[in-house]
């Protein structure tokens, strides 16, 4: 099952690499965003609580601009269809979730790179907190927008319902991670964001339980 | 009759309560005005389909 | 029969004990409740308010029952029944918004400040409006109860953390939050034995109501399924 899900995702990488759409214009994206907020700042200070918020917008509105790709795709050429043929349904998820939390995570680099560069705020004082809540938050926010990207493939709604369904589900865990970040910019000690770090550990783990659970009936219809 | 208009008169509290109550009351016999239309229609739907 | 004068009686009840029962310094009678510090009146609003909040939350509770129901068995009932437990959700989330916001203006001088249980209010209206977003983009029946009710068990994976963690830890202005010096059950929160036994009559009472406007609603959906496909045979 792993080779399969690995060459699914070796599939889904070359495609990419062909055209490089997603790629492209999420680190377009990235940089539009922070551009619109570097100029609507000027010359404010601003705290360092508003500073990890944005940094999470930004994540949010570039993940919901790219991700819904590794399955909006798959209906657009009609190929679903020999997906369904080829491999079971958690290995089609398998891929999927590979091919996100790598574009995910690539993501999210550039813009924590970009914020430590352009915020004078935005200095990460507890590296390995923000370390372990940065890939939790990653994993999680791969996970919920990939079955998510699965429901809005198979809905026919492409393009506006993919922010509406992801936000309220990505919430709490957008909430603790801009927490987390506010704690690691503040230099706190792991002992001091144990609680945070507990509540996107369960997120993670519920999500990716949920999803591997319902997604046979989202690719089975 | 003169005393409990003149406690009404001074605790309008109690009016309030009389108007929640009469709204209640109609919200509750729509509800059940609903539910017993909608036995009949669901009768006509399961039992003689020729009825009509 | 029995059960709907119980309803009425009960709400009557709840009715004109939550708005005419005195509020004096030390209650005596049964009849009287405790003087709150800083909310007086105000504090008749939690027999009214909250069941609201109540019912929405189980209102989500049965949307994700039937929801799992549906998928296990594939019968459309259960989707007109989930349909019709969000319907209501919807509705009694609104409510509980306004009233909420209407009080806190005259109780905490703002309409809205993020407290976290006005956070978690908000994120449950916006699953429910997500929710009707999705079905309404969705033309096929089964595939429209199939994924609604996959959205509708995800979101349900997320509410425990709105409706009970989130209101605890974060600092916030209803009670039971987490710098509140009484913490604990909001239940337990300054109330004497009889605001308690009415609070609880109160929302037994919804409750009740809850289910009596959640199956004049499935019923009229399936009977409106069943006219559709008749008028399609025919």
């Amino acid at each position: 099952m792993s080779s399969k899900a690995y060459a699914l995702y070796k599939k889904d990488l070359n495609s990419e690499l062909r055209t490089r759409y997603a790629v492209n214009s999420l680190v377009m994206f990235i940089i539009v965003a922070i551009s619109v907020i570097l100029f609507s700042i000027g010359n404010e200070k601003i705290t360092q609580s508003l500073t990890s918020g944005l940094f999470w917008v930004v994540i949010f509105f570039s993940a919901m601009s790219g991700l819904s790709r590794a399955f909006v795709a798959e209906e657009e050429r009609g190929t679903s269809l020999t997906l369904h043929l080829i491999a079971s349904p958690s290995t089609v998820f398998s891929g999927k979730l590979i091919f996100n939390l790598i574009l995910v995570f690539c993501m999210n680099t550039i813009v924590a790179v970009l914020f430590s560069i352009l915020f004078e705020a935005f200095i990460i004082r507890n590296f390995a907190l923000f370390a372990v809540a940065f890939v939790f938050g990653n994993i999680g926010l791969a996970v919920a927008s990939t079955i998510i990207a699965a429901i809005i493939s198979k809905a026919g709604a492409k393009g506006t319902l993919y922010p509406v369904l992801s936000f309220p589900i990505l919430l709490p865990l957008i909430l603790t991670c801009v927490q987390l970040t506010l704690l690691s910019n503040q230099g706190a000690d792991f002992e001091a964001a144990k609680f945070e770090l507990a509540i996107v550990f369960c997120y993670d783990v519920i999500m990716l339980t949920g999803s591997y659970m319902l997604f046979d009936f989202v690719w089975k219809d | 009759m003169q005393g409990l208009y003149q406690l009404l008169d001074k605790n309008a509290i109690y009016i309030v309560m009389i108007i929640v109550l009469i709204v209640w009351a109609g919200i509750f016999l729509y509800l059940y005005n609903l539910d017993k239309r909608i036995r009949t229609v669901e009768k006509e739907m399961n039992g003689d389909k020729n009825a009509k | 029969m029995v059960w709907k004068i119980f309803l009425f009686v009960l709400l009557a009840f709840v009715s004109i004990a939550g708005i005419a029962f005195p509020i004096v310094p030390v209650p005596h009678a049964w009849y009287e409740f405790p003087l709150i510090p800083g909310l007086k009146e105000n504090a008749k609003i939690i027999f009214f308010h909250v069941p609201t909040a109540w019912l929405s939350a189980v209102a989500f509770m049965m949307n994700t029952i039937y929801s799992i129901k549906y998928l296990r068995k594939k019968n459309l009932d259960d989707d007109a029944k989930s349909y019709a437990a969000a319907q209501l959700g919807i509705i009694f989330c609104v409510l509980a918004t306004v009233t909420g916001a209407v009080w806190a203006k005259f109780a905490w001088g703002s309409f809205w400040s993020w407290d976290p249980r006005q956070t978690s209010i908000f994120a449950l209206l916006l699953i429910y409006g997500a929710w009707f977003a999705l079905r309404s983009s969705i033309e096929s029946e089964e595939k429209r109860a199939t994924l609604s009710s996959v959205y509708a068990i995800i979101a349900f994976l997320t509410v425990p953390f709105f409706v009970f963690i989130m209101p605890r830890i974060m600092s916030g202005l209803h009670p039971g939050s987490a710098d509140d010096t009484n913490a604990g059950p909001v239940i337990n929160f300054k109330m004497n034995g009889n605001m308690q036994l009415i609070f609880f009559l109160s929302l037994i009472g919804f409750t009740i109501l809850y289910f009596w406007m959640w199956s004049i609603g499935y019923r009229s959906l399936i009977l409106k399924d069943k006219i559709n496909k008749q008028s399609i045979k025919e």
